[in-house]
């Protein structure tokens, strides 16, 4: 088996200015290339502290545990490094960034990404490709970093700095929310058309909703900053059947339940 | 303390500024100006922090008297490729009072707007003033690019001063580049814009100074109705800034815009006060001060928005940003609206004084940029909307490169 991109041991994690309250309490995840992992859970389970936590956000600070990432511990290491690294974080509600324009970030960060300088012919040439497969126009790139953008302008601008980056893992952290179901399929093609074939992905969603266009190979179910369950596609319908009661009363999770 | 009192006035007494002015061959009118602005220097006090516009700059233990004015001091005027559009001039103050036709408007104008009594340092720049600008478009001519004015001082004081007429639906932009050494400077300018009637003039001070110059300057702009002014400063060097930026806008529908930036390092200190006076029906002024300050570096803005009985329909705009980049950095802020009258379309003001938004810094992080990287590109964007104003592309490059010098070694 190849290595895997992402490892996460025995991860506990706490907000840094509340040290004492942990919201990650000891997580194991393994992600190999090409695995798409979907992580569900109801509202406060931990999964956008997860999320953040993996891009390195100093709002979090891991107790216990490591991140590994293609092997090498980057638990320590800031949110640039692991993202020139090959990390990237598709956020739940992107910063507005004014008076930066979509354009001046985006060849920054690549070449950030890259570590050096990138052509100027080379660099309009992929960012025109890939805000085709978003169906996004060049306007968009001359605006102000999620400045007036609406929802799915949003979501869509994260999945063009996706492509763009191409990064060895990629975080979409409810990508879905806000996303009416036009926009929502196509950030989900764009998501399809641009993940590489070799990238972990790490889906993280309330609803089943995204996942029927991107079909995860692995499930996991998040309840209170702990992996309670985890298994296939199967899972992410059960849940959208049924909601989280089941598993949680299956394992004995459910509060308030009487026997 | 009061230094001046006990130092002796040198080249700043009365009788040696007449001298001084007689043998430079100025008209008589002139030199009894100058000799007026002489006795009101010695006769009025240094300005103290008790006075509202002094209250964060402290200049008690400055002598303007100890600072000779540099002999040599003159600054240069580089007339556009398009030369001077017919019946207008671009050049010296003391050239154009060679000129019969152009003396006249010079002494029609020249501190009128400004009078000499009015303050310690704009009395010393009335009495002492060499070379000087004179701008002046002529009624219905438009200048095809910018004038540009090079203001360099070596050291002592120095006092750069500039008079632009504008007549009627004439429009001109005066670009003014100060640069000095690493010697002891005491800039003391003094600026009046006369816009006539649906004029368009804009100013722009690219504020360069070496770290030991000290830089005061009042620049006043009357307009006639239908006028824009605009104005902008731009304070990248320095060890103190202070300009005070004035508009009475005396015509109906006149327009003023008042732009400064400021990026501060270790103990710089920024200083703008603007005075926005509607006095005309349906005038419009619009101030966005913006100041991003590193290192022990500190900004101030006292602005005043006066709104009189007489000017129906006004509308304004104030505005002053302060970004902290570094946990010693300091900002006050003071905007004060005074409005007279009931009939006024708009008139906001905001302040805010704060540190670098920590979740964008992490978005930007989260996207390869290290730290330094990304506070760079929160402050380019920080002071985008002053400087989008600014129409000038070689201007405006020119301080996005020394924006980002100074960012690239500055305690942040």
């Amino acid at each position: 088996m190849s290595e895997p991109i992402l490892e996460l041991r025995g991860l506990k994690a706490s907000i840094t200015e509340q040290p004492d309250i942990q919201l990650l309490k000891g997580l194991d995840l393994t992600i190999r290339p090409g695995e798409i992992h979907a992580l569900m859970g109801p509202n406060g389970s931990g999964k956008s502290t997860l999320a953040n936590t993996i891009a390195g956000s100093p709002s979090y600070t891991v107790d216990e545990g490591q991140v590994l990432l293609k092997g090498e511990d980057i638990t320590e290491a800031p949110a640039d490094e692991r993202a020139r690294k090959g990390v990237f974080l598709s956020f739940q509600y992107p910063t507005p960034i004014p008076g930066v324009t979509m354009v001046n970030l985006m060849r920054e960060a690549l070449k950030a990404r890259r570590g050096a300088e990138v052509p100027a012919r080379e660099f309009l040439q992929e960012l025109r490709e890939t805000l085709a497969s978003l169906k996004m126009s060049e306007d968009m790139a001359r605006r102000y970093v999620n400045e007036g953008f609406s929802g799915g302008e949003k979501k869509r601008a994260e999945i063009l700095q996706m492509g763009l980056l191409k990064p060895d893992l990629a975080i979409l952290d409810e990508t879905d929310s806000g996303l009416d179901v036009d926009a929502l399929r196509t950030v989900a093609e764009g998501v399809q058309a641009l993940r590489r074939p070799d990238m972990g992905v790490l889906i993280i969603t309330h609803y089943e909703r995204i996942l029927s266009y991107i079909e995860p190979d692995y499930v996991h179910v998040l309840v209170k900053g702990q992996i309670v369950k985890s298994g296939g596609f199967s899972l992410a319908k059960e849940i959208e059947a049924g909601g989280y009661d089941p598993i949680l009363k299956e394992l004995g999770l459910l509060e308030g339940a009487t026997a | 303390m009061a230094e001046t009192q006990t130092q002796p006035l040198g080249a700043y007494a009365a009788d040696a500024v007449r001298a001084a002015s007689e043998a430079r061959g100025e008209p008589g009118w002139l030199a009894e100006k100058r000799q007026e602005a002489a006795r009101a220097f010695e006769a009025l006090p240094m300005p103290t922090q008790r006075s509202r516009p002094w209250k964060y700059t402290d200049v008690s233990g400055l002598s303007i008297a100890a600072h000779p004015p540099e002999a040599s001091f003159l600054p240069v005027v580089a007339v556009p490729e398009g030369g001077v559009p017919a019946g207008g001039y671009a050049g010296s103050l003391a050239d154009a009072l060679q000129d019969e036709r152009l003396a006249a408007v010079v002494e029609q104008h020249l501190g009128a707007l400004i009078p000499a009594t009015e303050g310690k340092f704009i009395a010393a720049n009335a009495s002492q003033w060499t070379g000087g600008v004179f701008v002046h478009a002529a009624r219905g001519k438009a200048f095809e690019a910018p004038v540009t004015v090079g203001v360099t001082a070596q050291a002592g004081a120095v006092f750069p001063r500039m008079l632009i007429v504008a007549e009627a639906a004439s429009d001109v932009t005066v670009l003014v580049r100060c640069s000095s050494g690493d010697a002891d400077v005491l800039a003391s300018g003094v600026v009046e814009i006369v816009a006539g009637a649906d004029s368009n003039v804009r100013v722009v001070f690219d504020v360069g100074w070496g770290a030991a110059t000290r830089d005061f300057l009042s620049l006043r702009a009357r307009t006639d109705r239908g006028a824009n002014v605009q104005v902008a400063t731009l304070a990248i060097g320095g060890a103190l800034v202070k300009h005070t930026l004035e508009g009475i806008l005396e015509g109906e529908g006149s327009t003023g815009r008042f732009r400064g930036v400021a990026l501060g390092d270790k103990d710089q200190h920024f200083d703008f006060v603007t005075l926005q006076n509607h006095i005309g029906r349906k005038t419009l002024s619009d101030v966005q001060i913006k100041a991003a300050l590193a290192g022990g570096s500190r900004s101030i803005y006292y602005g005043v928005t006066r709104v009189e009985e007489t000017a129906a329909g006004a509308a304004a705009e104030q505005e002053n940003r302060n970004l902290l980049l570094s946990g010693d950095a300091k900002a006050d802020s003071d905007p004060v609206l005074e409005i007279l009258t009931n009939e006024v379309i708009r008139c906001g003001h905001g302040a805010t004084v704060g540190p670098v938004d920590e979740e964008a810094l992490f978005y930007l992080q989260s996207r390869g940029l290290d730290r330094r990287q990304s506070l760079k590109l929160l402050v380019s964007g920080f002071f985008r909307s002053v400087l989008d104003d600014i129409a000038d592309e070689a201007l405006l490059e020119e301080v996005t490169a020394s924006v980002e010098r100074k960012l690239e070694v500055a305690r942040l």
